[in-house]
């Protein structure tokens, strides 16, 4: 041996010493179980989330692009998620388990061993990201938004998942213990999700603009829903890019060039108490989930409600409909010019009222709820197809009304309505909503069996070893 | 197995002739202006195990991550090798370490681990894993090589990680208290290894520990610390040599105590016979303080009994026990 001890000892690879770093922590995140038990948790979330979104879009509630864009906020939202908990532990983590001190005594450079530890951190996002994709291929099949919505959300998340994973591990560098690196990591990221809480007018105007564009989160979302939701160019959002750049290029910067060739047994600064680590992992725990789904729910759509003398009258085709919900009833009015003069300008609107006294969001209930009409002579009539999508169940009236368009500022008309149609709505639940159903239950059943077996692997070798002894 | 002859012997054979594999020059360390370290120096020849020794706090542990490069010094200089301690990445390719609270990873197999160690020392695959195999066979694991480390005991934990520490074929190899926790057979065993390390592989060991029997047994030189600093230096025999030896313990049947307590009485280098711990046998003797190795005091007790034909059952020299020599030295330090 010790001949050979003398050869090796001048070909020692430092500069690729990285890759066994990275293998190591690679087979200890992978075959250990925790990237597969964060990714079964987040194929799960996203079924569901998936399943609920179909089912909303089958009612017409949620238009197809914003469907992309929520789903991709979420992935984003959950691979940030996953490299934090790594990123948080991947330093501190090694110290309270005692297994730093033996790679730091290794001929590796400090440097080299952050290199691994870091591209390990990263390795979660991409399989997170490809989850998602058969679900919203699936959920956005009529749609052209799709391969535009995932680029960039693939360019975003990674840029963001790049970004926290360095700032994880930057915190994990200066912590001594795994639960005070946890800790302060989500602190940090909800202190970044804190201004989208803010009240609608503290996100307007200079200092709305300040908060939302330079908080790397916060700009990643508006660039995302501009770009796939309002049909906004690149181009024209570039700027809100610049915040998440930084804030990748500024941690990596920091944790390559300055923190990691320092690394050492005993973190950089002083260490925290271990009862406000306690309390702050608490707090940020507890508040994590609360802040996402508030975060989520805030940006599900929101409605407001709406609802005005002359000859012209208005009938509809029929005096009552029956429906499931999901169905869409169809039908057509017809307005008449009874008197001997033309009329002004005509505006025809739906109104639809629950007969329980619930209130009723006509938004959700048709796309289309006004149709103008030009001037209509003495005795002329025009006839116009309408269309209700049955979203919940209930007993409504359905009626329309025909406004004449006011001559000027100082005068009025009187609206007049047509007879109503007794809407009754039965409800019906679809199992296989936009068929996203078998990948939002495969995925996650995939993933519990994979996760599965690697433990039962895992207690037959530990048996085996005992066997052994 | 170890005995104590064995390693006295090897003492008295093995003079230090060879240039020194570890020097270490003036080393100090000092935490937020409390000074952990405050003037270490030593050399280390190869093929010589060296204890380290020191009550807690003394700065042993600070010494050691000092010379493996883990922490910086904030003065003085040390060399492995002829490798100065301006670079701690060559430092590191020479040296073997078991830290004191090593952790494991649970979900590696034995063989698994050295391999991975093996290839950060530069070697290939197939050429760590050949190494990991042997050491494996060195250290009594080989039959446990494919289980996962998580079924190890602490014993073979312990094993396991002084297998890695030789991984590197290293000039010198650092154990802190490696024998911690393991039960009487694990530590006779694992003394006995790392006596084969220092004889068959001509590396040079710091064994750092509390149980300073296990140090007088298998150690060729010690080093004694306290409060950071040096207090004693030398081959064990002559730091043994450096303690007050001013009286011997007896041991006698119940019998024949009080016919002892007179024939002893009657000598006229004794001070002061007293009998200790009831029923026990045992004759505590303060002598008068004679030259160093002037061993004629003792001599005249033993005389004495025999003429008198007092049976023996044991005799002790006082200051002839490491464990003396050390409460000596660290009291006085302390004071």
């Amino acid at each position: 041996m010790s001949e050979a001890a003398i050869a090796h000892r001048g070909r020692i690879d430092r500069a690729g010493s990285w890759r066994l770093v990275l293998a190591r922590e690679l087979a200890d995140l992978w075959l250990g179980g925790k990237a597969l038990v964060l990714l079964t948790l987040f194929s799960i979330l996203l079924g569901v989330t998936a399943y609920l979104m179909a089912t909303n879009n089958e009612l017409r509630l949620i238009p197809i692009k914003e469907i992309a864009y929520l789903m991709l906020k979420l992935t984003v939202a959950f691979g940030i998620f996953m490299s934090l908990i790594i990123g948080a532990d991947s330093i501190s983590g090694e110290r309270e388990r005692g297994t730093l001190e033996g790679l730091l005594l290794t001929p590796t450079s400090r440097r080299q061993i952050v290199i691994g530890k870091f591209l390990a951190a990263l390795s979660p996002w991409p399989p997170a990201f490809v989850i998602a994709i058969p679900l919203i291929a699936v959920l956005c099949r009529d749609s052209q938004v799709v391969s535009w919505a995932l680029l960039w959300g693939g360019i975003l998340g990674t840029i963001l998942v790049v970004g926290v994973t360095g700032l994880a591990m930057l915190v994990s560098f200066w912590s001594s213990s795994n639960r005070t690196s946890i800790a302060v990591s989500l602190i940090i990221y909800l202190v970044f999700l804190l201004p989208t809480q803010f009240p609608g007018q503290a996100q307007t105007g200079a200092f709305g603009d300040l908060l939302q564009k330079w908080n790397p989160l916060e700009a990643s979302n508006v660039f995302l829903a501009k770009v796939i939701v309002n049909n906004r160019s690149v181009e024209e959002m570039a700027s809100w890019l610049l915040a998440p750049i930084l804030f990748a290029v500024l941690t990596l910067g920091l944790l390559f060039l300055y923190a990691s060739p320092g690394l050492r047994l005993e973190p950089g600064r002083a260490r925290t108490r271990a009862n406000w680590g306690r309390a702050a992992s608490f707090a940020a725990i507890a508040w994590l989930p609360i802040t996402l789904a508030l975060s989520f729910a805030m940006t599900l759509p929101t409605a407001a409600a709406t609802s005005s003398e002359s000859p012209v009258q208005i009938a509809v085709d029929r005096e009552w409909a029956t429906a499931r919900t999901g169905d869409e009833v169809e039908f057509t009015t017809l307005v008449t010019n009874a008197g001997s003069e033309t009329s002004p300008p005509l505006i025809v609107a739906m109104n639809i009222i629950n007969l329980q006294g619930e209130v009723v969001d006509p938004e959700d209930w048709s796309p289309q709820r006004t149709q103008s009409i030009e001037p209509l002579a003495a005795g002329a009539s025009i006839e116009h197809t309408w269309t209700i999508d049955a979203i919940l169940k209930g007993d409504y009236m359905v009626y329309m009304v025909v406004v004449p368009q006011p001559a000027g500022p100082e005068s009025t008309s009187v609206p007049v309505a047509s007879s109503g149609i007794h809407l009754t709505v039965t409800p019906f639940t679809r199992i296989n909503p936009r068929g996203v159903l078998p990948l939002a239950v495969g995925i996650p059943l995939g993933l519990t069996a994979s996760t599965a077996l690697l433990r039962w692997r895992r207690r037959r070798a530990i048996a085996a070893g005992e066997g052994e002894a | 197995m170890i005995s104590e002859n064995d390693a006295a012997a090897r003492r008295a054979s093995d003079p230090v002739t060879q240039e020194p594999i570890l020097e270490a020059e003036h080393l100090k360390k000092s935490y937020g202006g409390r000074p952990a370290l405050r003037d270490l120096s030593f050399t280390l020849a190869p093929g010589r195990i060296l204890g380290f020794l020191g009550p807690n706090g003394a700065g042993k542990t600070t010494s050691i991550r000092i010379l493996t490069t883990i922490l910086e010094p904030d003065e003085g200089h040390f060399a492995i090798a002829g490798i100065s301690s301006r670079y701690p990445e060559r430092i590191r390719a020479r040296i073997g370490v078991l830290p004191e609270s090593q952790g494991y990873p649970k979900e590696m197999t034995g063989i698994d681990y050295l391999v991975y160690f093996g290839q950060h020392y530069g070697w290939t695959s197939s050429e760590a894993r050949q190494i990991g195999w042997a050491l494996l066979e060195v250290v009594g694991l080989q039959h446990r090589a494919r289980s996962l480390i998580g079924s190890y005991s602490r014993g073979m934990r312990q094993r396991l990680g002084i297998a890695r520490a030789l991984v590197n074929d290293p000039a010198v190899v650092f154990l802190d208290e490696p024998t911690l926790g393991l039960d009487p057979r694990g530590q006779q065993e694992l003394l006995a290894l790392i006596r084969r390390i220092a004889r068959e592989r001509g590396a040079a060991v710091i064994l750092c520990s509390h149980l300073l029997s296990e140090i007088e047994s298998v150690c060729d030189d010690v080093v004694i610390l306290s409060v950071g600093q040096v207090v004693a230096r030398g081959s064990v025999t002559e730091v043994i040599g450096q303690a007050r030896g001013n009286g011997v313990r007896i041991q006698v049947p119940l019998s024949a105590v009080a016919e002892a307590e007179q024939v002893l009485e009657a000598l006229p280098d004794v001070i002061r016979v007293v009998p200790k711990g009831q029923g026990s046998g045992w004759i505590q003797v303060e002598l008068l303080d004679g030259a160093p190795e002037d061993n004629t005091a003792n001599n005249a007790v033993l005389e004495a009994l025999i003429q008198a034909k007092i049976p023996i059952l044991t005799f002790e020299a006082e200051g002839s026990r490491l464990q003396e020599v050390f409460l000596q030295l660290t009291e006085e330090a302390i004071r």
